[in-house]
């Protein structure tokens, strides 16, 4: 999948606003959404909240996991562990990426939130790139992972397949021997 | 005839002049020997000089109420065109770039379907509203068209409504009291000073009944008698009407002899937006930059500088007080807006210091650096402070911090000394990123030097386009452009305006200084006006003059030059052609110079 793929499945979670207009519900295909009434606190998936907030129409609420203190203590505890600890939302990335860049004015420390985050990345794709050059390498066929977000996967994903398919041809090219006849003369 | 002036405009194929009386009672007066020469000729198309004086009595449909200022802005301005396609003309310069900024951004949140016609002159707008007058409805002008009969020069169709937003005063009386086409998005509290209506207009039904009393009559005795009445009675009515008709000459005399302007647009704009509860940050900071262009380019008095910054400081609080909260401090890339007590020098912080001293017209002005005593002034001035040479030429970003931390005292103290005493003014800053961090001034030079840019590099409007962009965050590399072209801008001015002096082109005509570049003893001139003309456009021939008036302490920035220049080219005949929306700049042909600027000469003295 693409990058951008991942991050439009990311934009259907939903996130809390507060509208200044005001509108009916509206009915979509995936659901209803609403009733908007000004003032009044509102879930709405992300894709509506960038739209609104681009339009100076919303203030957007940033989720309860977006917290220094609980995003250092994520943090701490992914460096503590050697398997991956279970993350605030199957999406965090994105969403941080999304709310940051769209709606930062609305987010009380944004800077920090987006170092801590960033953090908490670079050790989970560490631990990832560890545990693919193991399996690698003791060419083991099986391998469980816990915890991985969508992104994640999406990142390392090609690059180990198509490892671990160069692994395989230059594995069967080293046994020639057994299986073809070499002609003695 | 009293004279109710009309901006000079083309002749265009098809136009029809009306000589005599038209039906719709206006009688414009055609300059005789410039009659289209062109076009009788069938020659080359060529500019031709026309010039047209309006109607001694429009008539305009009568309201008794304060005329057409917008009262409330949302409802008769915003809400009878969200839901419409809008064309939108705006003039060039930085102030309606600022405006039109404003109006996009409420635009854009509402998906208002529009069009953004750039024009530099009186061609351009007839031109693009010619172009566009079928497809739309309701027009508004930035920065262009208040000061002007609109009506008159357009001839819109009945529905067609403008909505016209303009800093330039004095604002036309057809415009103001027409009720029904013409809406003026103006301040109510900008002093206007607008004649009543009574004394500027009337019906004219008193002169028909009078020609109709003379057919009654029965017997002769009592028709004698009602006769001698009757002339009696209308020889009173011819009188009071010559009266009236001399102070009503009077009144738009001194309402339309002194050109100057109002509250900035982009301020009103921004008001607009906030009225909606729909106002940024960003829109601030346009209103910002329209101010201060108004100031840097000399437009507004200084009182009236320092009142509007009070007002947009209220709004700059509000928006921008959580930058001192520790607690729920914004993050580093959000916008910042600081009101600071800044030095006036131009680009000071993009510059070495030196150049900015160097190329600012005040300091160059006050310190007189063309000459060498000037040059010797500029020295002791910088040893006054300390600043050693060496620091003071390289890159202010450069510059030892223990010399900046207290620059601005330091240079205001010295700067007293010298003479200088308003080196310091009040403006706001922008803060954005680690690294970015502009003055409203920086802007507004940037801006201009990417309008006025020589090198075409695209089409027509793409220098306004640039210029537009370069006001948004993002477009930080266009920004860059303008600061550097700027720069360029400002050293060209100053080394031409160096020679100038420097080689006497400045010359006392009696009653006001003369300069002509590429031609070949100044004493008073800071008293006197000043007229420069430059040559425009070689092949045709023709030279565009300014007039500047004096520059003194209490100066009220009315320009009377617009007035006089008309007057000198009626008396003399001279071809000439207002196409500036500024009135006291025109076009002129070369041949006439010289009997224009006698006629000038004994208008003023």
């Amino acid at each position: 999948m693409e990058p951008a793929e991942v991050e439009f499945l990311a934009e259907k979670e939903l996130v809390t606003i507060v509208p200044n207009f005001s509108l009916d519900r509206i009915h979509l295909i995936g659901g209803d959404l609403g009733p908007f009434n000004p003032g009044l606190p509102v879930e709405v998936p992300v894709w509506l909240a960038i739209s609104l907030k681009q339009r100076q129409k919303c203030r957007v609420i940033a989720p309860e996991w977006m917290d220094v203190g609980k995003l250092e203590e994520i943090r701490d505890q992914e460096r503590k562990e050697d398997t991956f600890t279970r993350m605030p939302s199957p999406y965090y990335m994105e969403l941080t990426k999304l709310l940051l860049n769209y709606a930062s004015d609305n987010i009380p420390k944004a800077d920090e939130i987006r170092t801590l985050v960033k953090d908490t990345w670079d050790t989970r794709i560490a631990k990832l790139r560890l545990s693919a050059d193991s399996f690698v390498r003791q060419q083991e066929v099986h391998a469980k992972l816990d915890n991985l977000t969508l992104m994640e996967i999406n990142t390392t994903g090609t690059f180990l397949t198509q490892a671990l398919d160069h692994m395989y041809k230059l594995r069967t090219n080293l046994q020639p021997g057994e299986t073809a006849h070499s002609q003695d003369f | 005839m009293g004279w109710a002036v009309c901006p000079i405009r083309f002749a265009k194929e098809g136009d029809r002049f009306f000589i005599g009386q038209s039906a719709v009672r206006r009688r414009p007066i055609i300059s005789g020997a410039d009659l289209a020469p062109s076009l009788s000729r069938g020659g080359p198309r060529q500019p031709p000089f026309l010039r047209c004086l309006p109607a001694a009595f429009p008539s305009p449909r009568r309201s008794c109420s304060a005329a057409m200022f917008v009262s409330d802005c949302r409802r008769e301005f915003y809400d009878v065109i969200v839901s419409q396609r809008v064309l939108l003309l705006v003039a060039s310069d930085v102030d309606a770039l600022c405006a039109c900024k404003i109006l996009q951004a409420l635009f854009q949140c509402d998906h208002v379907p529009y069009t953004l016609v750039p024009v530099s002159g009186w061609q351009e707008l007839e031109t693009a509203f010619l172009e566009h007058k079928d497809q739309f409805k309701y027009f508004v002008f930035i920065n262009c068209g208040a000061n002007v009969d609109l009506l008159e020069i357009l001839q819109p169709e009945e529905d067609t409504v403008f909505f016209v937003c303009d800093s330039h005063r004095p604002i036309n009386v057809v415009n103001v009291y027409n009720d029904t086409q013409i809406k003026l998005l103006v301040k109510q509290d900008d002093d206007l000073d607008v004649p009543a209506y009574d004394d500027i207009f009337r019906d004219d039904e008193d002169e028909e009944e009078d020609s109709e009393n003379e057919s009654d009559g029965s017997e002769p005795s009592e028709k004698r008698r009602r006769f001698e009445e009757d002339v009696i009675e209308r020889t009173m009515k011819r009188r009071q009407r010559r009266e009236w008709e001399a102070r009503r000459r009077e009144i738009l005399f001194d309402y339309e002899q002194y050109e100057y302007h109002g509250t900035s647009s982009a301020m009103v704009m921004f008001d607009l937006a906030w009225m909606m509860s729909k106002d940024l940050n960003d829109m601030l900071w346009w209103a910002i930059v329209g101010l201060t262009d108004q100031w840097v380019q000399d437009k507004i008095t200084q009182m009236k500088y320092v009142t509007d910054i009070g007002i947009l400081q209220r709004h700059v609080s509000r928006h921008n007080h959580r930058n001192e909260d520790e607690e729920n401090s914004l993050s580093i890339d959000c916008m910042r807006i600081a009101f600071e007590y800044d030095l006036r020098l131009a680009l000071y912080q993009h510059w070495s210091l030196y150049e900015s001293l160097c190329n600012t017209s005040y300091t160059s002005a006050s310190l007189k650096l063309w000459s060498v005593q000037g040059q010797k002034r500029l020295q002791e001035f910088l040893a006054d402070m300390g600043l050693p040479l060496k620091q003071v030429k390289q890159k202010f970003n450069s510059m030892d911090m223990s010399l900046k931390e207290n620059l601005r005292e330091m240079i205001e103290e010295s700067a007293s000394k010298f003479g200088m005493k308003d080196l310091r003014v009040q403006t706001f800053s922008i803060h954005f990123g680690f690294k970015n961090k502009f003055s409203a001034s920086d802007i507004v030079y940037a801006a201009v030097s990417l309008m006025e840019n020589v090198e075409k590099e695209g089409p027509e409007a793409a220098n306004f386009i640039k210029a537009l962009d370069s006001l948004s965050r993002g477009n930080l590399d266009k920004l860059h452009q303008g600061l550097n072209l700027a720069k360029k801008q400002l050293r060209a001015i100053h080394q031409t305006i160096a020679s100038c002096i420097c080689t006497n082109l400045v010359i006392s005509q009696g009653p006001f200084l003369y300069c002509s570049l590429m031609e070949t003893k100044n004493k008073r001139c800071k008293l006197l006006p000043l007229i420069m003309a430059a040559p425009m456009d070689v092949e045709q021939g023709t030279v565009i003059m300014v007039g500047i008036p004096p520059e003194t302490e209490s100066s009220d920035k009315k320009n009377f030059f617009g007035r006089a220049f008309e007057k000198a080219a009626d008396s003399t005949n001279s071809r000439t052609l207002h196409n500036h929306f500024d009135m006291s700049i025109i076009e002129l042909k070369t041949e006439d110079r010289s009997k224009f600027l006698d006629a000038l000469i004994s208008l003023l003295s």
